[in-house]
């Protein structure tokens, strides 16, 4: 069946290591300082329901190789679907003439062969099998659009959709790293439009895990319906925020976006390369309020983050990134300790082999504070509560920007109308000192990333905040 | 499927290959109606930091989307990027397996075009220069930019590559398509910083079918001017001002609303527009868009979409009236009108836009006879670039909350605005457009000159 069969192209396991040692001997004799290679074999679903229909099933499935090649500080990445023998070393040799390099043109030799696999993969062979079958897969989405119809009100349109991403990895390295992982994400989407007149609001809800085939069945389509619902329900008539500067209560989970956007893409080395972080060389400084302890790990059960190596085959790690307000360390990949001196976190990460990794963030969460919500939203006299937060960006000079889905005016500490059209704007620096006050609720949520290396899987979380002043933009 | 010459450049897919291969796999497995979209390419590209190259990258793809139609009529799919026999036989069988689900209430066709003539394109193929010269050029791109001013420390974002690339589409009734290109594109975005002042960055972007044809200078010389004209910067307060988007902005704006001239978003229900909008007045008397993937402009403009039917030129708003959605085959057959050659290619088949013409509507003047008097008094802002439009556009809503680089202007003095957000809803917008400034700019996504617009709300921190 569709969604289970496995792929039929080859397995990625310690067969390989014959050919992966040609290769990595080969780039390592030719003078490059580090040979990696990156194999991968990936299978996805997507199923889509509007209505009360199947409007989409798309299966796909692939394979392909990345192979990066370093001399001192440079690199040079050579991707192909070609995974044939000759198909490879093309490869290899494209990469390595990036650098003005070619086989036998050096005596450097060095490379001791690879040591046995490390295989992270050998108690998750049956995972793909494990999942629900497109049968199932269907049954479940149209449980998720039926709860939309009978729990909501004026709704126009209502989608729910599920992505399964299977991808099996193998890296080889000539410094001796050689290991193989099996990755599953799944997630389910469900979003209305609502309207009635001239009234409109679009809402939606993602939910996702990593690692668990039985996702799709325990994930409870009546309390996500529910959820979606009664966001639309409140911002279908809502008024336009009023701009301007004011404190901001953030609601945990999704909420985490905002350090996320804000700070966390500053403390990724790629940013310390480019000299576009402000927090270079502010390593054991104060750069945030001392409420704020600030963690990237990838070892959370289940999170959508998690990994059990990263894409240049080293172990998640649990990473304090800030500590009381003090920046402890930055998220590191291969070469972001080469060129930054920051050592490796478990942090390299890629979308597929078509991008070679770089040092990307996993599950990133503000850590729980001693108060309440309640005691949050009860110190300001006016000012936005967000409940629900949407996608946002960072920019090159760290100004982020991120998007309020579902927003209240908090007037006399006590949430009253609920308000729509909000976008918050800032700066890291001059944001992450205002986060005062920190809540006991923290929450994770699954999320997607966009930066140099693709689209990955992460979590974002925190508890609820309080930012003391932020910019907000409306109408 | 795809081959390879000694240097590892991929000299193209065979389509007569595939389509035999193809045809003998369905017939093996009693597949009697397929289609398939198929694309390879090779790329290089290089990135530099101070001199140094900081990455190069290759890369060779290819893929394929097949679609089967099964004995009750149903559409199945499937995409992979292994060619191999057994990949292809994978996909095929895969597809079969898929349309079990297919949407009984939408079904795609062929489209009735996909035998047309296509327009002729005026696209030179150009061999590409390597990946040494590439960095060779990119390096002196970066030195000239860094040797503009004093403040430009860094340029954080920059890239040169080049493209060769190969679309085929076949179906099993005979139609077979084919299209190579190849395509090059430079992008500088530099970062500025004078002391005890904010980092400030802008960027330029250039694309040509060949490296070669790159307009370096260009490149380097608006990269240089934008960034250096954000050096002297204020923070706005907040209000409702008289805007000018650039063309790049207004363009970027119109795209991310394009569900508006979406039949497929308006069969789903999340456009703004309905099956009876056709005819009505959605913007001001002067405005005129067309969606034209063949305009000259368009820089590696496809000669058929996802279905095979030929790009065209298709008159969006004239005279500020909705005259067309963009159309797939099974959008046009529900409208009763022939596909407008704006397809994706799947069991739910997408429709997108190609490239926009903005222009005014022909005798109308574009009210450019009345922009004098925004021009003395109150204060203008002008749009240069929005940012996160992912984020902060509603397309099912209208409504937008956006960040942006822009001046403000009071009596023709422009100053860099520090920090803000404009927001509104784009139905307001298009009729609150007071008239067109310039020659239209060609620009990736699109032909347009800058757009005056009244009374919309932008959020500063001053």
């Amino acid at each position: 069946m569709i969604a289970t069969a496995p792929p039929t192209t080859g397995v990625l396991d310690s067969h390989w290591s014959p050919a992966l040692e040609d290769l990595l001997a080969c780039g390592r004799s030719a003078g490059a300082d580090l040979v990696e290679v990156f194999l991968e074999r990936t299978d996805h679903l997507g199923v889509l329901a509007e209505q009360d229909t199947i409007t989409s099933v798309t299966p796909a499935f692939g394979m392909g190789a990345g192979i990066r090649v370093f001399l001192g500080k440079r690199d040079g990445f050579v991707s192909t679907n070609d995974l044939s023998p000759a198909g490879l070393r093309r490869a290899l040799e494209q990469a390595l003439g990036m650098l003005g390099l070619a086989p036998g043109n050096s005596s450097r030799s060095g490379f001791e062969g690879l040591p046995a696999l490390r295989d992270f993969g050998a108690s998750k062979r049956d995972w793909l099998q494990r999942c629900p079958e497109l049968k199932e897969a269907t049954a479940r989405l149209l449980e998720g659009t039926d709860q939309l119809q009978r729990q909501g009100n004026h709704l126009q349109a209502r989608r729910g959709s599920y992505a399964r991403d299977w991808q099996e990895v193998l890296i080889a390295a000539s410094d001796g790293t050689f290991g193989r992982d099996i990755r599953l994400h799944q997630s389910v989407g469900l979003n209305v439009l609502a309207a009635d007149g001239e009234h409109r609001a679009g809402v939606g809800r993602r939910y996702g895990t990593s690692d668990q085939p039985d996702d799709l069945r325990r994930w409870d389509a009546t309390a996500s319906a529910a959820e979606v619902c009664a966001s639309a329900g409140t911002m279908l008539y809502a008024d336009y925020v009023e701009a301007g500067q004011m404190p901001a209560v953030l609601a945990n989970r999704f909420g985490g976006v905002i350090f996320h956007e804000a700070c966390g893409h500053l403390l990724e080395t790629t940013q310390v390369e480019r000299g576009t972080t402000p927090f270079a060389e502010r390593v054991g400084e104060v750069i945030a309020h001392e409420a704020v302890t600030a963690i990237d790990e990838g070892l959370t059960g289940g999170a959508f983050g998690s990994l059990s190596m990263d894409d240049e085959g080293m172990e998640a790690q649990r990473t304090v990134l800030i500590q009381n307000g003090v920046l402890q360390r930055f998220i590191s990949d291969r070469a972001g300790e080469l060129r930054t001196g920051h050592s490796r976190t478990g942090s390299g990460r890629r979308q597929s082999h078509t991008f070679a990794a770089a040092s990307r963030m996993r599950n990133t969460f503000i850590d729980a504070g001693p108060h309440t919500p309640e005691e949050l939203i009860a110190s300001v006299d006016k000012g936005l509560y967000c409940k629900s937060m949407g996608g946002g960006s960072v920019g090159p000079t760290g100004q982020f920007n991120f998007a309020v889905e579902e927003g209240y005016l908090i007037e006399n500490g006590q949430l009253t109308k609920p308000v729509k059209g909000a976008t918050l704007i800032g700066e890291a620096k001059e944001v992450m000192p205002r986060i005062s006050m920190c809540a006991n609720d923290l929450e994770l949520a699954a999320g997607f990333c966009g930066s140099v290396s693709g689209s990955i899987f992460v979590t974002v979380g925190q508890p609820h905040i309080k930012v003391d002043s932020i910019t907000v933009g409306g109408r | 499927m795809s081959n390879t010459n000694s240097t590892g450049a991929a000299t193209g897919l065979s389509a007569e290959q595939l389509r035999s291969s193809l045809a003998s796999i369905a017939a093996a497995n009693g597949i009697r109606r397929w289609d398939l979209g198929a694309a390879c390419s090779t790329d290089i590209s290089v990135q530099v930091d101070r001199g140094e190259p900081k990455q190069m990258k290759g890369a060779q793809r290819s893929s394929i989307t097949v679609r089967v139609w099964n004995e009750a009529g149903l559409v199945g799919v499937t995409s992979t990027s292994d060619l191999s026999e057994a990949g292809l036989e994978r996909a095929l069988t895969g597809a079969k397996e898929a349309s079990a689900f297919g949407n009984a209430d939408d079904i795609p066709a062929f489209s009735p075009l996909a035998t047309a003539p296509l327009a002729p394109l005026d696209q030179p193929i150009h061999a590409p220069q390597g990946i040494l010269r590439l960095l060779d050029t990119l390096k002196g791109a970066e030195q000239e930019l860094l040797a503009r001013h004093d403040a430009i420390a860094t340029v954080p974002y920059n890239g040169l590559a080049e493209r060769s690339s190969e679309r085929i589409y076949l179906n099993s009734d005979g139609a077979c398509r084919q299209q190579q290109l190849s395509t090059a594109s430079l992008y500088l975005y530099a970062r500025a910083e004078e002391a005890g002042r904010k980092p400030r960055s802008a960027g330029a972007v250039r694309l040509a079918y060949g490296a070669g044809d790159l307009d370096v200078a260009g490149c380097i010389n608006e990269a240089a001017e934008r960034t250096i004209s954000h050096l002297n910067y204020a923070p706005i307060a907040t209000g409702h001002y008289t805007c000018v988007f650039s063309p790049e902005a207004f363009l970027d704006l119109i795209g991310a609303f394009s569900g508006l001239f979406n039949a497929r978003a308006v069969l789903d229900g999340v456009s703004l527009s309905n099956r009876e909008s056709i005819g009505e007045n959605l913007a001001v008397p002067f405005l005129d868009i067309h969606d034209n993937g063949l305009h000259p402009g368009n820089i590696g403009a496809s000669a058929f979409d996802g279905e095979g039917t030929p790009t065209q030129r298709l008159a969006l708003l004239e005279g500020g009236v909705l005259r067309n959605f963009l159309h797939s085959e099974a959008t046009a057959r529900a409208f009763g009108v022939k596909p407008t050659g704006h397809a994706g290619m799947g069991a739910k088949v997408s429709v997108g836009p190609d490239w926009f013409e903005v222009s005014a509507t022909p005798g109308s003047g574009g009210g450019q006879s009345g922009l004098e008097r925004f021009k003395v008094g109150e204060p203008i802002v002008w749009i240069d670039s929005l940012s996160a439009l992912h984020a902060g556009v509603k397309a099912s809503q209208g409504s937008f909350s956006l960040p942006f680089d822009g001046w403000l202007i009071q009596d023709g003095e422009p100053r860099s605005i520090e920090a803000a957000t404009v927001a509104g809803d784009i139905r307001q917008v298009l009729k609150a457009i007071v008239g067109f400034e310039g020659e239209a700019k060609i620009t990736p996504d699109g032909l347009c000159p800058m757009v005056w617009v009244e009374g919309l709300s932008i959020t500063g921190e001053a």
